[in-house]
């Protein structure tokens, strides 16, 4: 009885926008209080989380990911890809979705694909005559597509919460990811005929130019994953030598970025992490308790008694999951619902590889659901447009989306088929 | 009286930027260190790992208090989108003495924790010992709370103001 009060009261507090590790840990502080337990529990579980060995990745990967978006990679990323796809039937659309699915996967999926990429494709979309709305959707709904792709934070953020291997899980994603963007390519070729939008002519010289423009950053791809699936460094080493690299290339060789504006970029990167990692100790703690309490069992038991088959449940997982990524957003949807959610996925007989690609697509469409879906704010306050016409420019896409969504869970050789694992 | 306080914070804020750009440096060179030792010459510092993981710890953590002090915390937010300024500072009033209220209990805590710990004597590396490290816990708890303190205090002023203007 009390126990729901209190749940009641604390989810009230959250959505009047009291900060999400508050609400967190103020939960995890009255249960342990009610079961007299030292309060210090809370703080144990924060420490011992944040000194996690795989955890070094997270600062090293959001750094060099920031550093990437203030300097000149996007525009030579796009000159890039201008040269080589320009000449195809909705060669420009096609770009957008290439280069912020690679965009976010360097970025961590945190809505800086839409503020850093946006600014450089909405003129390049709209110039070449393709309808407005459909670019604002396009760039909308792009804005996470990258997440299911190495070395997203996304998917590292999981496989610490699951305890799933790191490795598995970036090959996982490959193809399940290149789904997305193969079912979202043959509407952009449409669009693009129907507004007759003009195409380029493929030239070697220009090619070879971009090629030249990027020849420093072209490498970093290869170099993070051929080491890791090399077997030459494991995935925090990866992040330090992405992130040494990047600064080298960024602020030496091109020169973008001056050493004055490098603290900036630390200190605008690290708010980042510490709101993270801060939400994850916290949620560490919460959760740990109601596992000790055997919650997730008796949720399991009720479900259990009105869902019997494993289609109905992924079905119902689905559901919560878009709703759970468009209310609460990203990382608190991935710090607080997998530890829940895990153990009754794996009663369903769902692999917890497939169950991680599945929560990671559902929390990428329900960024953009609307009417709380936090790709839709951060394109109308990027591209000073109303809300409004975002949730209708988005529809498309997101029914796209959901297609390949629905693909993605009831195919489970999609996200299983790359791993290694008996 | 605010003016003074919030001199203060601002001096915090510049000490936190700078602390953040050399725990991060360090943070980056040490690892890149430790894997070119590892690979060229097959050994490594001892204490370089477990130096890293407390670095994260401290960029981290000083990372969320400066997310306090800029209002950068992630929330869900609701509410506030759909409603007048006037309600609005009530709101705030709310949200922010809860979070001061819940980040006194949470730095009471850490101090409990720290407490423990320099109790127990535990060796983190090079002698250095554990409560060194996990003293960041209780400093920058410490400083959230200060910060949404501010940030209640404000609003409360602002409610004043406003009840002075009309």
């Amino acid at each position: 009885m009390t126990l729901g009060l209190i749940i009641l009261v604390f989810c009230l507090l959250m959505l009047l926008g009291v900060p999400l590790f508050v609400v967190i840990s103020g939960l995890a502080l009255s249960l342990l209080y009610l079961n007299q337990i030292d309060s210090s529990a809370v703080i144990i579980e924060m420490y011992r989380m944040a000194t996690t060995p795989i955890l070094v990745a997270i600062p090293l990967f959001t750094f060099a990911g920031y550093l990437l978006s203030e300097s000149g990679a996007p525009r030579r990323l796009v000159r890039l890809s201008h040269a080589l796809l320009g000449w195809l039937p909705g060669g420009v659309s096609m770009i957008a979705l290439l280069t912020c699915a690679i965009f976010t996967a360097l970025t961590g999926a945190t809505g800086l694909t839409i503020i850093a990429m946006g600014g450089i494709l909405l003129p390049a979309m709209t110039k070449v005559k393709y309808p407005e709305s459909f670019s604002l959707g396009l760039l909308t709904t792009s804005g996470t597509l990258g997440l299911l792709f190495p070395p997203s934070l996304p998917l590292i953020i999981y496989a610490i919460v699951a305890k799933v291997r790191i490795d598995h899980l970036f090959v996982a994603g490959i193809l399940p990811g290149i789904l997305l963007i193969a079912l979202l390519a043959p509407y952009c070729f449409y669009r693009a005929i129907k507004a007759e939008v003009p195409r380029s002519r493929f030239s070697i010289p220009e090619v070879a130019g971009a090629v030249k423009d990027c020849m420093w950053e072209l490498p970093l791809p290869f170099v993070v994953l051929g080491g890791i699936y090399g077997g030459y460094f494991v995935v925090s080493d990866a992040a330090a030598i992405t992130a040494i690299y990047v600064l080298l290339v960024e602020v030496l060789i091109y020169r973008d970025i001056r050493w004055g504006e490098l603290p900036g970029i630390m200190k605008k990167s690290m708010v980042l992490v510490g709101t993270i990692l801060i939400i994850l100790g916290a949620a560490l703690g919460l959760t740990n308790y109601l596992i000790d309490e055997e919650i997730p069992m008796k949720i399991l038991d009720l479900i259990r008694a009105h869902i019997a088959s494993p289609f109905l449940f992924l079905i119902v997982l689905n559901l919560f999951l878009l709703a759970v990524g468009c209310i609460m957003g990203m990382f608190p949807a991935l710090t607080v619902v997998i530890p829940l959610i895990t153990p009754i996925a794996q009663a369903y007989g769902i692999h917890p590889l497939h169950l991680g690609i599945i929560f990671l697509t559902n929390l990428e469409i329900g960024a953009s659901i609307p009417p709380l879906g936090i790709n839709l704010f951060i394109s109308s306050i990027r591209f000073e447009k109303p809300v409004l016409s975002l949730y209708i420019a988005s529809l498309p896409f997101i029914i796209i989306l959901l297609v390949g969504l629905a693909i993605i869970t009831y195919v489970p050789w999609l996200s299983l088929a790359l791993v290694n694992t008996p | 009286m605010m003016d003074r306080w919030e001199r203060i914070d601002e001096i915090v804020g510049r000490l936190e930027q700078i602390l953040l750009g050399i725990l991060l440096g360090t943070m980056i060179l040490v690892a890149v260190i430790q894997i070119a030792l590892r690979n060229v010459l097959s050994t490594g510092l001892a204490w370089g790992d477990q130096l890293v993981r407390n670095l994260v710890l401290w960029t981290g953590f000083i990372g969320a208090a400066v997310a306090t002090r800029e209002g950068k915390h992630i929330s869900i937010d609701v509410v506030s989108r759909w409603i007048s300024p006037k309600r609005k500072i009530g709101i705030e009033i709310i949200t922010n003495g809860f979070s001061l209220l819940i980040c006194a209990l949470l730095t009471f805590a850490a101090l409990k924790f720290v407490n423990n710990e320099i109790q127990m004597k535990s060796i983190l590396f090079l002698g250095v010992p554990s409560w060194a490290s996990e003293i960041i816990l209780p400093v920058t708890l410490g400083v959230m709370t200060f910060r949404f303190c501010l940030r209640f205090l404000k609003s409360i002023l602002m409610t004043r103001h406003q009840e002075t203007g009309r």
